[in-house]
């Protein structure tokens, strides 16, 4: 690692004023988008990525990450003050975070969870900086047989978790992958499912109005059914914050926490598919058996707050990992992430090592300063934050469609994206009505292309013979670990679906 | 088969798996036409046909699943046994809701280039707030007309996005004068 090229990175990063500017809008978005129960971290980015196109990378990712870290910190404070969690990586923190409220202790749980937050990212971001190169090295032997499996193995990952249903979510990821090859063949330029005289489809469906129709303006179709329904009632919080940061005391009681939460945060972070969402409940276990006194978790005690913030946030670090050593993402936030680097002409991955080494140190650079971002933000405007998670949804969602659909309009310009953004956010309704996961859909349109180029190299190479892939051992390890997640996936998804019918049983009698 | 199966995940699963098998074979009939080119391993067709099987093999694994779930006895706590919405509007007013947001967005979508963003987008989130019951117009007249004027803005001046403003062009000149 070269250690004057990164402190000169971070050096560069950290006194441009344009990424203190963007970074510190992004945490601020993401803060403000996390805390309102329901819109989640991958809806702030796909919402807020249009903002980030005039800009140059290191701003415009600055932007993304503070957004990523902010919405993680930002669940945390529904989850605290109203029992509802922002974010899905939030939902372990009210176990612990909603009891000290109602003990009249919201501003020391929000402290904790602020603190344990920024904790966890700086140590996510420093395992990141010295681990993703070691990864990124050893990736440096891949051929396109091995990337190719390689995109195989993220893709299987991250289906196998994203649903009730393994078959579902097969069907998603192999519907998304057959959306990629919509417009011109990229190798003989035929066009496919389209005509010539389609011109808006020639480059196939844009990732950007794609993401937002899947994520955002689907989210809101959902939103006012639910609302005309009665089903999303209005919740206020009048909790009265006093603390900003935990004291000394405290900070002595919950390091423990901090730092294994961090620890596994990382590590189920960097595997792709796991994301904020397990490893919070992994952390909260892990944190409760260590303990003397498991019997007070989750009867509001500020160690439970710790592990699951600083896991979530962990998180973020670990899963730029694999997105910038492989070019494959860990999770929906760092699919984004990796088509806003494409966007700018930088493909993640190995031999972005060599070649953007520069770029990526003030990507590590960027990390650790939207966990700083993160902590301002929150110091700053805490008090703010408890009021946002009343915020009307019934102005809420007309704003986000709005926004949503410039959006999509803004990436190139083109009226036609406006009407792919619609077309997705009805797929999107429709699919999520009936339990389709739209996350496959997502990392399909972003692994795919690797996946196709990758492939066509590979039987060109070979002379057509597919099955010469079978004398790669990496190859091989890759398709293998592919196949056990899923086969793994299907028994533990019937194991689930037994367990939840038992307990609704048990629930009945 | 029961009424009552019908209004199960069983059934919308059953009904799902048959659409995305329509999907493929209308996928794989359009990929006959595509244009072969010689000397080359990989066809313009062969990577979308790799994807157009794994669709169809799930799609049948789905089906297949679902029509031993109807078939047989249900009990209501198996997962697939929970009642699903309905896309009838006539049953479920929110669906009827759901439909007329699709139904502005796709009108935003048309209307977009020769209407402008600003007054589509007025229209719309006005439209929104009043059909998810909204009724201080004060709020609503402040939300809808500033939101938009106010993105407009970020992205002529900060982004140097050109945005289609329709009869509200002026605005440009207006704002390049200040």
């Amino acid at each position: 690692m070269d250690f004057s090229l990164l402190l000169s990175s971070y050096a560069t990063v950290w006194s441009n004023p344009e990424v203190l500017l963007m970074t510190f809008i992004g945490a601020l978005g993401g803060v403000l988008l996390g805390a309102i129960p329901g819109m989640t971290a991958t809806m702030g980015v796909a919402l807020l990525i249009p903002f980030s196109f005039g800009m140059d990378l290191i701003p415009s990712i600055g932007l993304l990450l503070g957004i990523y870290c902010g919405g993680m910190y930002g669940g945390s404070i529904s989850a605290i003050l109203i029992h509802a969690p922002g974010t899905p990586a939030a939902a372990a923190t009210l176990l612990d975070g909603y009891p000290m409220c109602k003990k009249g202790q919201a501003g020391k749980a929000l402290s904790v969870a602020m603190f344990a937050s920024f904790c966890g990212g700086v140590i996510g971001a420093l395992i990141m900086t010295f681990l993703s190169p070691l990864v990124a090295d050893m990736a440096m032997n891949f051929g396109p047989g091995e990337m190719f499996m390689l995109a195989v193995f993220g893709l299987s990952v991250i289906v196998a978790i994203s649903g009730k249903s393994v078959a579902k979510g097969l069907i998603s990821a192999f519907f998304g992958m057959l959306l990629c090859t919509v417009g011109l063949d990229p190798t003989n330029g035929i066009p496919r499912f389209i005509t010539t005289k389609q011109t808006g489809l020639l480059d196939g469906f844009q990732f950007i109005p794609t993401l937002i129709g899947l994520f955002a303006v689907s989210e809101v179709i959902a939103g006012v059914e639910r609302i005309i329904r009665g089903e999303e009632h209005e919740q206020k919080s009048n909790e009265k914050i006093t603390n900003v940061l935990p004291d000394w005391k405290t900070i002595k009681r919950i390091w423990p926490n901090i730092l294994s939460g961090g620890l596994i945060g990382t590590f189920i972070g960097a595997i792709p598919g796991a994301g904020g969402d397990i490893a919070v409940f992994v952390s909260y276990g892990a944190s409760k058996s260590a303990s003397k006194h498991p019997e007070l978790y989750g009867t509001g005690i500020p160690n439970g707050v710790a592990a699951t913030e600083s896991a979530n946030n962990g998180c973020s670090g670990g899963a730029m990992i694999p997105l910038l050593s492989l070019g494959v993402p860990g999770d929906s936030v760092t699919a984004i992430l990796l088509g806003a680097f494409i966007m700018k002409g930088i493909t993640p991955g190995p031999m972005m090592y060599v070649t953007e080494l520069p770029t990526v140190y003030r990507v590590f650079a960027a990390l650790m300063l939207a966990n700083l971002c993160m902590l301002v933000v929150g110091c700053l405007g805490v008090r703010f934050f408890a009021k946002i998670v009343s915020i009307e949804k019934k102005m809420l969602y007309p704003i986000i469609l709005v926004i949503s659909l410039l959006g999509a309009f803004s990436i190139n310009k083109n009226a036609f994206d406006v009407g792919v953004c619609v077309a997705f956010g009805i797929i999107g309704w429709l699919m999520n009505k009936y339990e389709f996961p739209l996350s496959p859909i997502l990392l399909a349109l972003i692994l795919g292309p690797m996946c196709e180029k990758n492939f066509v190299r590979y039987m060109n190479i070979q002379r057509g013979n597919f099955f010469a892939i079978t004398t790669s051992p990496i190859a091989m390890v890759f398709a293998t670990v592919a196949i056990l997640v899923i086969v793994y996936s299907v028994y533990n998804q019937s194991k689930i679906n037994k367990r939840a019918a038992a307990n609704a049983a048990q629930e009945k009698a | 088969m029961n009424k009552d199966k019908m209004k199960t995940m069983a059934f919308s699963n059953l009904v799902g798996s048959i659409i995305f098998l329509a999907i493929g074979i209308w996928a794989w009939l359009q990929t006959d036409n595509f244009p072969e080119v010689a000397n080359t391993y990989v066809q313009a067709s062969t990577f979308p046909r790799v994807m157009i099987v794994g669709m169809l093999i799930f799609s049948v694994v789905l089906l297949i699943q679902s029509i031993f779930k109807l078939m047989g006895t249900m009990k209501p706590t198996d997962p697939v046994a929970v009642e699903v919405g309905t896309l009838n509007p006539l049953k479920d007013k929110g669906v009827a809701a759901a439909y007329l947001v699709m139904l502005l967005c796709v009108l935003f979508a048309a209307l977009f280039k020769s209407c402008g963003y600003i007054l589509c987008a007025v229209v719309l989130s006005m439209i929104i707030m009043f059909l998810i019951g909204k009724r201080n117009w004060v709020q609503m007249v402040l939300v809808s007309v500033l939101v938009p004027l106010l993105m407009w803005l970020v992205f002529y001046k900060v982004l140097t996005v050109n945005i289609p403003l329709g009869p509200l062009n002026f605005l440009r000149t207006l704002v390049d004068m200040i």
